[in-house]
């Protein structure tokens, strides 16, 4: 059982950049909430906010009612790029994210979770003699290893081309159907938030705040190609360019954020 | 192996000159006259008890500077407050060049081997904390994340993540340090000393023994190389990770 509530929160950072102005984001026990936004709008502040990472300026974050304070064993994360241990081996890597576990429950896992991601056979390399996709995988299982309540994903697929990624969306549900942690995750990518989130939340800029919040009727395993697919999908669009035009004019890069308003 | 074409090629040629009379051999004697020299001093014992002491003081000093240089590298790339305090004073004193404290080390310390020490410690040191501490400030922030969302404490971060990132600069300036360390040695036993292949290099100065010289300057080449070599062996092992071609023999 993994709630993870958002309420009110704000972040300015020292320079006086204001990130995000009173965030409400609430992800029921095991569901899957996607994230959508341009560029700026402060979506990875918010996940370094819940990882403990970064301090909030207001409000407060808990998990299944209780305030976080820094970093929580409850809480784990897999980044843009792999940031594996590089003095590490893949499983080493793995095993370091279920620092907290028994000895012998830590290697069982590691090796159930090398073969569910697919790379058994590949424990004992370096990261640096894997593919940035099998990478992301090894990431992917140590975010996994320690019965994490709560998974932040910060565009993890990002940096992939459409093939690694739809296979790594098909292995994050796979994965997340048997193990049934409560995700939050951050993408730039429409298609990949309505093929794998209950719910999207749609923020938009200067300062960040959540524009309005979407939920994604589609039974799993979902079809790409069915036109209920699309429709949700010009929803998610509408939405985010409804976001575009109530962004004032203001100060700051304007054509950087991402989206392009075409419905 | 190509890069032995030139230097063979020249002693050949050297041994073939001397040899029919073209020129002399006194001041640039041929390579017969010092395996001949070398032989001598081998023969008798003189070469190991010149070795020894020279390698006694190198690794000594080496060990010293070294340690202190790690350390206190450590506690300024770890500590800003430290830092704040101790590195200033480290910078002044680098910018005094090492040989200079010579005459200052004889008076504190004698002539003897302390100062001796001393000398090559210092020469040592600098680099050592230099490269550890430029490491420490340079790890990555994002790697120290990873150890803190998977639950590090901060000793945890420092033993799993800095001290892991900062091993091959760390190595690295362990060989900077064991190359100075061979050319403090010399400046040192060149001051004065009663064996040491640097007194076989004054004494054949005095003596007019141009083959001494050049057979003590082979056997450092040899001793310094050696033990880069052992270093870089020892290092092996920790720094398999890395995918760069820097530690290559
Ligand atoms: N450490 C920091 N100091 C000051 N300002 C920051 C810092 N980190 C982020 N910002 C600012 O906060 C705002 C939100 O940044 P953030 O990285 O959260 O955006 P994002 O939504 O993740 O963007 P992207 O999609 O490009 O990753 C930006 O205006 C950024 O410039
Ligand atoms: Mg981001």
């Amino acid at each position: 059982m993994t709630r993870l509530t958002v309420r009110g929160i704000g972040k300015t950072y020292a320079d006086g950049t204001e990130a995000l102005r009173g965030v409400d984001v609430h992800a029921a026990d095991g569901e899957i909430v996607a994230i959508l936004g341009g560029s700026g709008c402060g979506k990875t502040t918010l996940l370094r906010l819940i990882a403990g990472l970064d301090e909030t300026t207001t409000g407060a974050i808990d998990v299944d009612g209780v305030s976080l304070t820094g970093t929580n064993p409850a809480i784990s994360a897999v980044f843009q790029e792999p940031r594996l241990l590089p003095w590490l081996t893949a499983e080493a890597n793995i095993a370091f994210g279920g620092r907290r576990l028994a000895t012998e429950e830590r290697q069982a896992r590691m090796e159930s979770l090398l073969a569910r991601v697919g790379l058994a056979g590949y424990g004992k390399r370096w990261p640096r003699e894997l593919s940035g996709g099998q990478q992301q995988r090894i990431a992917i299982a140590r975010a996994l290893i320690g019965h994490p309540g709560v998974l932040l994903l910060d565009e993890p697929f990002s940096a992939l081309d459409p093939f690694t990624r739809a296979s790594l969306h098909d292995l994050l549900l796979d994965l997340w159907r048997e193990l049934r942690p409560t995700v939050l995750m951050v993408t730039h990518d429409i298609e990949e938030a309505v093929v794998l989130a209950d719910r999207i939340v749609v923020m938009r800029p200067h300062p960040g705040r959540v524009q309005e919040t979407l939920p994604v009727d589609l039974p799993r395993p979902r079809n790409r190609l069915a036109p209920a697919f699309d429709l949700t999908k010009r929803n998610v669009l509408r939405a985010i360019n409804r976001s575009l035009a109530e962004v004032p004019s203001g100060p700051g890069p304007t054509s950087g954020n991402g989206f392009s308003p075409w419905v | 192996m190509v890069g032995l074409v030139i230097p063979v090629g020249l002693a050949i040629l050297w041994e073939i000159a001397v040899r029919y009379g073209v020129v002399g051999g006194r001041l640039m004697p041929p390579p017969s006259r010092l395996a001949q020299t070398a032989w001598a001093l081998a023969r008798s014992g003189e070469l190991l008890v010149h070795i020894e002491a020279t390698m006694t003081r190198v690794l000594l000093g080496f060990a010293l500077g070294a340690t202190a240089g790690t350390l206190l590298g450590m506690l300024n790339g770890a500590s800003p407050l430290a830092n704040r305090l101790l590195d200033p004073s480290i910078q002044a004193l680098r910018s005094v060049p090492s040989i200079a404290w010579v005459p200052l080390f004889i008076l504190w310390l004698g002539i003897f081997e302390t100062s001796k020490l001393a000398l090559i410690a210092l020469g040592v040191f600098f680099p050592v904390y230099l490269g550890i501490f430029t490491a420490i400030q340079s790890v990555d922030r994002k790697l120290i994340e990873v150890g803190r969302v998977f639950g590090l404490s901060s000793t945890g971060i420092a033993l799993r993540i800095t001290w892991p990132a900062v091993m091959p600069v760390w190595i690295a300036s362990l060989r900077t340090g064991l190359g100075l360390g061979f050319m403090f040695v010399v400046a040192a036993e060149l001051m004065g000393a009663s064996e040491g292949l640097g007194y076989l290099l004054l004494d054949g100065q005095q003596m007019g023994r141009a083959d001494s010289i050049l057979v003590a300057m082979i056997i450092f080449a040899l001793l310094g190389k050696a033990s880069d070599s052992v270093l870089v062996a020892l290092s092996r092992p920790v720094l398999r990770w890395q995918d760069t071609n820097r530690m290559r023999l």
